[in-house]
């Protein structure tokens, strides 16, 4: 073992990382990204989940809750009418609403209550906090009214979306089948595309009647038959072996998985005109799809996001396709829904927007 | 008139940055002629013929090529390109890589003859990556000229390839010339130079002279080409 002998290696590479600035950039610069990304999102976030009270009790307890529940920390409350609830569960803007009927209080004094309990149950993690709030309002207001009480609390709960049996996975699932296709797609489209750089093959190809268009093109459906075979047992594998809670349309699915797919191969030609090495198109991951995973809601919903990272979000091509397939596999969404429309008119667009990028920056790093 | 020429090269420039790859090069090769480009490293040879292809603009200057004005993708389909580096699929097996170079330019026969002439039919099956580099290089030439070009831009096609082998290559450069291909071909190798029906010796981006070898000889007064192209190259230098 000679000291000197390593000293050369470990010389030999830092020399080499001070002329590639990009990787420099990317050891010291990423990081700061990722985690300042992650600190925002989670610190900014508005986490408490939004829930409705529509009060329709005749006697007093019903308001006693619905002030204890106003000053309930895990969520925030409204004032609602009980006919609206339905109709504010389906666009988002509440996770929950609670109704206390009309004999609220006269339930109270029989030892049984049976508040209702609405939830839009697409999103298990807003689950817990409403019913624990619902809970602890509950105990409170009960105690001051009539202490010393035997009382039942039997919530009559109900799901928009999924159900009792709804878990973790079957929200994260749903996104996480279009976020591996598009993930394992795209650094196998920017790898090969290089080495067709790197071979010298594209500068053959240019230098032959080919047109742009169609290496773009035919790279296209090459990777897209692969991917689409991908995508057929990425859902399989989740609905058959996982059982991925699905209530649409199985076609639908695929052809969601099926767009991302061509967005992630057009993605990864156009980056790869970016890149020189195999080593710098792997950079692109952290760069590319980390920021993509973070903002587009596939973990954190868009709508709890702080202001400017939604605006971030609402350009990220990820966020339309999770949307969309959270849509059709949890709510059931077909294509009459606007939302799913505008998702899959967005990812649309993004191909083409990419397929044009894609085509015209290809001759640039050739000549 | 300009129909007679295979490729018409009319005072074009290139700079890439501050370095001027080509200045001023005036140069016409006729149809069926066997044309060498002779020069050192990074003397503008390679960025002449990416010229003739369409892959590099000049700056100025005009570069026409089988009558047409370049760039112009449509015709590429009569020009055969060898690049210095062989340039193949190395997960493709020999047959496939030339049936997809014939594919791309539009035909489909010419397989089996493009692999005869570089006497590789008998490995037509061997991927690439497992296939030496001059085997490399002889196939990188069967994928120029599978879809029989009119105008063949060969840059260093025998680097690599066995002295017996490269006396075959060049006596098939000489029957395709004869039956009305143009070819030129880029080359540091004297005794290939002296197969050139006619050479150019570019320095520094500019074509120094031009003629036949025995004419280039004689005006260097030198007995071999050699010696020729290193007291011209120096007398300007």
């Amino acid at each position: 073992m000679s000291g000197k002998r390593v000293a050369a290696i470990t010389k030999r590479l830092l020399q080499q990382f001070r002329r590639d600035r990009r990787t420099l950039a990317l050891l010291f610069v990423a990081p700061i990204v990722i985690l300042g990304l992650l600190g925002y999102l989670i610190r900014g976030s508005a986490s408490a989940p939004a829930v409705g009270i529509a009060n329709e009790d005749q006697g007093p307890l019903g308001a006693t809750v619905a002030a204890a529940l106003a000053h309930s920390s895990g969520i925030s409350t409204t004032t609602i009418q009980s006919s609206d609830g339905d109709a504010k569960l389906k666009d988002g803007s509440l996770a929950a609403y609670i109704v206390f009927p009309p004999d609220f209080s006269s339930q109270a004094q029989a030892g049984t209550i049976a508040p209702d309990v609405h939830l839009e149950g697409s999103q298990p993690g807003t689950i817990a906090p409403v019913l624990q709030a619902l809970q602890e309002a509950l105990i409170s207001a009960v105690s001051s009214q009539a202490p010393g009480q035997g009382l039942h609390v039997q919530p009559r709960i109900s799901y928009l979306y999924g159900g009792p049996g709804f878990d973790t996975l079957d929200y994260f699932g749903a996104a996480f089948i279009g976020l591996v296709v598009f993930f394992l797609v795209f650094v196998v489209t920017i790898v090969s595309f290089l080495n067709e750089r790197s071979q010298g093959t594209l500068e053959r190809l240019m230098a032959s009647p080919l047109r742009r268009g169609e290496i773009v093109l035919g790279y296209m459906l090459g990777f897209t038959v692969l991917a689409l075979i991908q995508a057929v047992e990425v859902l399989v594998f989740a609905l058959a072996v996982l059982k991925v809670h699905n209530s649409g349309n199985v076609a639908l699915i695929f052809g969601i998985e099926a767009l991302m797919a061509i967005a992630a191969v057009n993605l990864g030609i156009f980056l790869s005109m970016f890149a020189r090495t195999e080593f710098q198109a792997v950079q692109f991951i952290p760069l590319v799809i980390v920021p993509q995973f973070l903002l587009s809601g596939i973990l954190f919903s868009v709508s709890s996001e702080p202001k400017p990272l939604q605006l971030l979000s609402g350009v990220l091509p990820l966020t339309y396709a999770v949307n969309g397939l959270r849509d059709v596999m949890v709510r059931g969404a077909d294509l009459s829904w606007g939302s799913l429309q505008l998702d899959v008119g967005v990812v649309a667009g993004f191909i083409v927007v990419l397929v044009i990028a894609a085509a015209t920056t290809l001759r640039r790093r050739i000549a | 008139m300009s129909d007679s020429w295979a490729v018409d090269v009319e005072d074009v420039s290139k700079n890439f940055g501050d370095v001027k790859a080509l200045d001023g090069v005036t140069l016409r090769v006729r149809q069926g002629e066997i044309y060498g480009l002779l020069g050192p490293n990074g003397s503008g040879k390679t960025t002449l013929i990416r010229m003739f292809v369409g892959l590099v603009a000049p700056n100025a200057g005009t570069v026409t090529v089988l009558g047409q004005r370049m760039p112009n993708v449509a015709m590429l389909s009569h020009v055969g390109y060898m690049t210095q580096a062989a340039a193949l699929y190395p997960g493709l097996s020999v047959e496939e890589n030339v049936r997809f170079f014939a594919a791309i330019n539009g035909t489909e026969g010419g397989v089996k003859a493009a692999l005869e002439f570089v006497k590789l039919y008998d490995r037509r099956a061997s991927v690439v990556s497992t296939l030496s580099g001059g085997m490399r290089q002889r196939l990188s030439l069967a994928c120029a000229l599978v879809h029989k070009p009119q105008l063949l831009l060969l840059d260093e096609p025998t680097v690599g390839v066995d002295p017996q082998l490269r006396v075959e290559l060049w006596d098939g450069f000489k029957e395709m010339a004869d039956a009305g291909t143009t070819i030129i071909v880029s080359s540091h190798v004297m005794d290939e130079a002296e197969r050139c029906q006619r050479l150019g010796l570019i320095l520094f981006g500019k074509l120094l002279t031009e003629g036949t070898p025995g004419e280039i000889r004689s005006r260097a007064g030198r007995p071999t080409l050699e010696e020729a192209f290193l007291s011209l190259s120096q007398s300007r230098a």
